[in-house]
């Protein structure tokens, strides 16, 4: 089959969609992870997700709701001990912890768990299912549509929470509202690129983006955009010269980040120099 | 109408009375600044104020109201922390975040970049509007700061130690900016502070809290040594100097902490007797000098 037959085969096609809508709710829902230094938290609510898919597997279910249930479980425990705390830390640490216990008790309890365990953690994009796809882009439709409406208030309540709660703003209300995103983005961009790599469509393209500008507006638009590049190419090139599809998109993302890095730093040193 | 009525208000915080018996008024489009030592509940009465924080007795009004959270009549600047995530935003956006912020839905506020842009103009900000806070000195997040607080043109407006890490020059803008803000919106300020010295050329009032118990009046009134040893239960003695500053002697302990810049070369002008005190003692005074810096 020829490259170009690939790409019109149902399964490629499912993939082209799913990385869409993923990468867009991801890049959306990862500019408030940067901005809010909760990357830990990301990584965590990831990690969580995957006790909750092996658990789902073992109980015969697709694992993506197992991820839904505990990532969504993870997040409001996160959000709800971790709003005001200066230990966020080690909330976050400890329910980690423990859900990856149950999830190494989950696969010792399945037989036959090697397939399984390797999609949940490193993707399973070219065999998403046209249910699965449904789901995914209805999911990532509503986290879209959330993100818009509560885009000013979460940045208030991000950049400035003693500010934002002294206008009125529940910034406990908000920390629950950003996990709850953040919980289901995990849950779905598992589906693209697996547990260990959550952070190539959640972080790296919003922290690209934050370095490139310091407009909020901007900057949730590029990451997006940054982390579309990443999967469409991604998933192009795993197409067209092979390799894991998760493995691009990780290697674009983070590439677009040093890429911005390395731009932010030869913009400072010129505006060091005397003109 | 009274931009702030106490009426023996009492605060208990985690079983701790932190004052209580706080009977005072402020006057409207006045500016008054609280004082004492750390710890004192100089944050807590502001968020008291804000409704943030539930009195344990008494009853209090805010501009005629009682208090609730998020009332757009009131404007607050917390203190301000170097390492955080506002630094990644421009200096616009946090102004605007002051005036829609709260806000959900899409729309933006139609006049939203005129509003924004007469903030930023009024707190002489416009020229650095576009560049992200944490390339700014702390003077001018400072005056952004109070772009943000200001920008929705609140009617009381609370500032928790707004000079605080400032060198004099930048303390001295700041407050003629506060007053700037007090004359051309008209609101009441109340302004928590370690040093009257600097906010003295612009403050009617003092609210001074101490050992569980709450001051108010003009600074002569409150600022004297016989209601401050009342109110410390110990002697204090206040020295003029001949530029009509007043050093405080005898709050070693209470308000023994590091102040980011001191005013020895203020304190050493003639009829200082401080060379007796402890080396640290320059950090211990509160300064007032409205014979100076009224008449100009």
């Amino acid at each position: 089959m020829s490259f170009w037959q690939l790409l019109s085969t149902s399964f490629v096609q499912n993939a082209f969609w799913a990385v869409t809508v993923v990468a867009l709710a991801g890049g959306a829902v990862g500019y408030f992870v940067v901005l809010r230094r909760q990357a830990f938290a990301a990584h965590a609510v990831g990690h969580i997700g995957f006790a909750g898919a092996a658990g789902a597997v073992l109980l015969g279910l697709s694992p993506i709701f197992g991820l839904l249930v505990f990532c969504l479980g993870a997040g409001l425990v996160i959000g709800a001990a971790g709003a005001e705390l200066d230990d966020r830390d080690a909330v976050v640490g400890v329910t980690l912890t423990a859900a990856l216990g149950l999830g190494v008790l989950f696969i010792s309890l399945y037989r036959g768990y090697a397939n399984a365990t390797y999609s949940i953690l490193f993707g399973q994009i070219l065999g998403v299912s046209s249910s699965d796809l449904r789901l995914v882009a209805l999911l990532s439709v509503l986290v879209g549509l959330a993100v818009s409406v509560v885009f000013r208030p979460l940045l208030f309540a991000s950049v400035d929470a003693q500010s934002a709660a002294a206008r009125g703003l529940s910034v406990r209300a908000m920390s629950l509202v950003f996990m709850s995103l953040l919980a289901v983005t995990t849950a779905v961009a598992v589906q693209v690129v697996g547990v260990l790599l959550v952070f190539s469509l959640l972080v790296a393209p919003a922290a690209a983006a934050e370095v490139l500008t310091s407009r909020p507006l901007d900057a949730l638009i590029g990451s997006m955009g940054l982390a579309l590049l990443s999967g469409w190419v991604g998933l192009f090139l795993a197409v067209g010269v092979g390799g894991p599809v998760s493995f691009w998109i990780t290697a674009l993302a983070s590439l677009a980040y040093l890429l911005a890095r390395l731009r932010a730093g030869a913009l400072a040193r010129r505006a060091r120099q005397p003109a | 109408m009274k931009a702030l009525e106490f009426d023996d208000v009492a605060v208990n915080l985690g079983g701790r009375t932190v004052w209580h018996g706080a009977t005072f008024s402020i006057e409207s489009g006045s500016i008054a600044a609280v004082l004492g030592s750390n710890g004192a509940g100089k944050s807590t009465l502001l968020k008291v104020v804000l409704g943030l924080i539930e009195p344990s007795h008494g009853s209090l009004r805010v501009l005629g109201e009682a208090p609730r959270r998020g009332n757009p009549r009131v404007g607050y600047m917390a203190q301000s922390r170097r390492a955080d995530s506002l630094g990644s935003i421009t200096a616009r956006d946090y102004v605007g975040l002051g005036l829609d912020g709260p806000r959900l839905g899409w729309r933006r506020q139609a006049d939203k970049s005129r509003v924004v842009a007469e903030a930023l103009s009024l707190t002489g900000t416009t020229a650095y509007a576009d560049q992200p806070l944490a390339t700014l000195s702390g003077g001018q997040r400072q005056r952004v700061a109070l772009a943000h607080a200001t920008v929705f043109r609140p009617e009381l407006l609370l500032l928790d130690e707004p000079l605080a890490g400032l060198d004099l020059a930048a303390q001295a803008e700041i407050v003629d900016l506060i007053n700037l803000i007090r004359t051309s919106t008209g609101a009441s300020v109340l302004v928590v502070a370690h040093d009257l010295n600097p906010l003295s050329p612009i403050v009617q009032g003092v609210l001074w809290i101490a050992r569980r118990q709450v001051r108010c009046g003009t600074p002569d009134e409150v600022v004297n040594a016989e209601v401050l040893s009342d109110l410390y239960g110990h002697p204090i003695e206040i020295f003029t100097t001949a530029h009509g500053r007043r050093v405080i002697v005898g709050l070693e302990e209470e308000l023994a902490h590091p102040h980011p810049h001191g005013h020895q070369h203020e304190l050493d002008a003639p009829g200082e007797h401080h060379d007796d005190e402890p080396a640290h003692s320059h950090h211990l005074e509160e300064a007032y000098d409205e014979q100076t810096r009224s008449t100009t």
